[in-house]
């Protein structure tokens, strides 16, 4: 019997499947007011308290920051009118507008400021304020931040931080977003959509769209929408692209939303303070982290894995105001790859794997299992080491697993920041085995000098300079010319299919995250004329 | 014409001989059939590749092979061990009465327990894999087989060459080697058998829903669950052909344990 009703389900199960293949309809809606419907996914868990973490990237809505990057990485005044750094890099002063208010009517001032970065300071989320020693008011519009160490990163965080009212924040604050940015929260369907309404006492540009709907859906189902005509803005995966949507036109948007492999630097043997392994004797020799990075075909995983949306990735910030454009290499070369193996001693045995000091170059490449992208490159990447010679098993594993294994294993991680301190935290030696950042325990003297130098610097210029030259100085580096601690395989283009009328500018490089960063410039979006 | 009796055994021969060739070529088959192949994506049917190939280029054939010899394991392995279960339960249920008690108690238990959901929380307690789905399944599809062995360890106890036996002195393990292990054997054949399809659906349903086989094994389960994916993209045979050939499966294992059930029932092979 139950059998009977298991084969009967299936069957039911297959006609539900069939039934929903029917051809597309195209009642592309002909509204053109002022409200859009996005389906960009991204729902926060933690509500919108940007003390704890809301709005890192693309638009907080509901508050504001203290300065902007423009579309390319310009810094801008926002929320300040003005910013000055101490010749010794410690004292960041910042001077405030005085027509901001909050969207309950008050006046925005510098002890909202201070609230906020104290808030954020102590909430031990995200935000590093570790290196904030402490900052006062200088006047009503006037705010003084003390850093413990020069830090030219520290930028960053007036960047990101959207600035919360000390008046109204209280428990349910990232439930009730108060804050002095464009759209206030109308309506919050946990799970299901956020509804958001013009600011009427925004200092800034009215928006154009005074109303907006964020609607929360799973992958096809949001492309569903888009095809039904229910959305203006969807962001779709690279399988989706090829599907003509009638109404509807494809965004292709650059990123360093970049996938790459993790190499284990260090010998094995050694144990994190959680007793998981370090260290993994194949990867830490550089002959086969140099020849995998040589011998790798980039463009073919972009062709092949991300149909086309995406570009070959050689660092962690590819393309971005700090990153040395002489890390390129040359891949796709089996025959450098070769000679670089046979030169240190790899050579192949009867079965086609290299071996050295009876070693045999193997090793398991780890991916989070039910990362389809992810999934895929390194089983490509798997059959693209056969002829080398490089024998790869990838393996799917949960994010519990792998916060055990990655360590002593190659892992198939994903960054991309728009704030060169990621570049510190993968990096440096100070920051070995401190969560996922520098799991695979790389360390340069030399690098760590240059990461120091960055971080010190006053000037973001200067800074700039020593992140290009802890990339690659010419001798040593932790790009692929240099260490190779990683190999960085492909940047993921974000893709979006919007409205054929809607205009929504230029964007900046994307960062790590499909969805909420398209957001950056909405307040500026419009129908076109 | 062939009598009902050879026709059950035409039958039978033709299950096992179409379920040894779908494992045989899972096991024998060559690995270079399964590797991505990007100049040859998303290729629809065609007779290079009977059920196409999917987004890295793979023969859909040679995986849904891969993936059915892997289930066909699986299933092996837990019907085995469940039945194994149920056997040792029932031998257990017929020593005396609290005994007895316990059993039926157990078996209530776990039946009225929605199988899935069990299933789930064993398979993800024992962490997930292989181990977690095989002990899963086994702990699971002991019950029904188990209530029918037990009750007919109450039959043949109840019968009177085993009434004799006891007065002649034997023991009670003399009585059960000798008496009711040789009666249940056939039933214990057809139950491990016809567990068989259901433990292999259950695994393809809980590795579809993510709580079996990891993804990097080529399960059935994994296959539909990653077909899903591309469904909307209209690359319906990434899971049509995978899901016949599941379905197609079951139904030759549920021929199979039906048709022995009825060569080997003495009294139902007659009635037909």
């Amino acid at each position: 019997m139950k059998i009977k009703k298991l084969t009967f389900m299936t069957i039911l199960i297959f006609v539900a499947l069939l039934a929903g293949c029917r051809g597309e309809s195209d009642n592309s809606s002909p509204k053109k007011d002022d409200e859009l419907i996005l389906a960009i996914g991204g729902e926060p868990d933690e509500g919108f308290d940007p003390t704890t973490g809301w709005g890192r990237y693309g638009s907080p809505l509901f508050q504001s920051t203290l300065l902007t990057y423009d579309k390319d990485f310009n810094i801008q005044y926002d929320l300040a009118t003005d910013y000055a750094v101490s010749a010794d890099g410690l004292k960041w002063t910042v001077e405030l507008r005085k027509d901001a208010t909050f969207s309950d009517g008050e006046a925005l001032t510098a002890d909202d400021v201070i609230f906020t970065f104290e808030t954020a300071k102590s909430s031990g989320s995200i935000i590093d304020l570790s290196n904030l020693e402490d900052l006062h008011k200088v006047d009503e519009y006037t705010v003084e931040f003390n850093l413990k160490e020069p830090e030219s990163t520290f930028i960053y965080l007036l960047v990101s931080t959207g600035i919360v009212p000390e008046h109204a924040y209280g428990e349910n604050y990232n439930e009730n977003p108060i804050g002095s940015g464009p759209y206030q929260l109308v309506q919050w369907d946990k799970g299901q959509q956020i509804i958001v309404e013009e600011n009427p006492n925004y200092y800034g540009d009215k928006p154009y769209f005074k109303k907006m709907t964020f609607l929360f859906l799973s992958e096809d189902a949001a492309f569903a929408a888009a095809k039904a005509g229910e959305a203006d803005v969807v962001s779709i995966q690279p399988a989706f692209a090829d599907e003509e949507v009638a109404g509807m036109k494809l965004i292709q948007l650059e990123s360093v939303d970049n996938r790459g492999i993790m190499f284990p630097f260090e010998q094995a043997g050694g144990e994190t303070e959680e007793g998981a392994p370090i260290g993994n004797d194949v990867t830490a020799d550089i002959a086969i982290r140099k020849a995998i990075n040589v011998g790798v075909d980039r463009q073919k995983l972009v062709g092949g894995v991300l149909e086309g949306f995406g570009t070959p990735a050689y660092t962690v910030a590819d393309n971005l105001p700090w990153w040395n454009p002489e890390t390129t290499i040359d891949d796709n070369n089996l025959q450098q790859a070769r000679k670089i193996l046979e030169d240190s001693g790899w050579l192949e045995n009867e079965d086609g794997i290299r071996e050295k000091n009876g070693l045999s170059a193997a090793f398991t490449l780890l991916y989070p299992a039910g990362d389809q992208i992810r999934q895929s490159l390194s089983i490509t990447f798997a059959e693209m080491m056969r002829p080398l010679g490089i024998h790869v098993i990838p393996e799917g594993k949960s994010w519990n697993d792998l916060e055990y294994l990655m360590y002593s294993n190659p892992v198939m991680m994903g960054w991309g920041s728009h704030d060169p301190l990621e570049i510190y935290n993968l990096y440096s030696s100070e920051t070995r085995g401190v969560g996922y950042y520098n799991a695979n325990y790389y360390s340069n003297p030399s690098v760590d000098d240059y990461l120091n130098k960055a971080l010190r610097a006053t000037s973001e210029s200067e800074a700039n300079s020593y992140w290009k030259k802890a990339q690659w100085d010419g001798e040593t580096g932790f790009s692929a010319q240099g260490d190779a601690p990683w190999a960085w395989l492909v940047n993921l283009d974000h893709l979006y299919l919007i409205d054929e009328n809607l205009e929504i500018g230029e964007q900046k490089i994307q960062p790590h995250g499909h969805g909420w960063p398209v957001t950056d410039f909405i307040e500026q979006w419009h129908w076109r004329e | 014409m062939l009598n009902l009796r050879q026709r059950t055994a035409v039958i039978i021969i033709l299950a096992i001989v179409l379920l040894s060739v779908i494992m045989l070529n899972g096991i024998f088959m060559d690995n270079d059939r399964l590797t991505v192949n990007l100049d040859s994506k998303n290729n629809a049917p065609s007779l290079n590749h009977l059920f196409g190939t999917d987004w890295l280029g793979r023969d859909m054939l040679a995986r849904t092979l891969k993936g059915l010899t892997m289930s066909m394991g699986v299933g092996l392995l837990a019907a085995f061990l469940s039945a194994w279960i149920a056997l040792m339960l029932s031998l257990l249920a017929s020593l005396n009465k609290t005994f007895d008690y316990m059993v039926t108690w157990l078996i209530d238990l776990i039946l009225s327990v929605p199988h899935i959901v069990l299933l789930i929380m064993i398979s993800f307690a024992f962490g997930g894999g292989f181990n977690g789905v095989v002990v899963g399944l086994a702990l699971t599809h002991w019950p029904s087989l188990a209530r029918l062995l037990r009750s007919e360890v109450l039959q043949i106890k109840s019968a009177e060459y085993v009434g004799v036996s006891q007065q002649l002195g034997k023991s009670k393990l003399w009585i059960l080697r000798h008496h009711i292990i040789p009666h249940l054997a056939p039933q214990l054949f057809v139950g491990f058998i016809l567990l068989f399809p259901h433990v292999i659906l259950h695994e393809a349903a809980i590795t579809f829903l993510g709580f079996g086989l990891s993804t990097d094994q080529p399960a059935i389960g994994v296959i539909l669950s990653e077909s899903m994916r591309y469904l909307s993209t209209g690359l319906w045979w990434l899971a049509f052909f995978p899901g016949l050939s599941l379905l197609l499966m079951v139904a030759l294992f549920d021929l199979l344990g039906k048709n022995i059930h009825k060569l080997g029932g003495p009294f139902q092979g007659q009635r037909g």
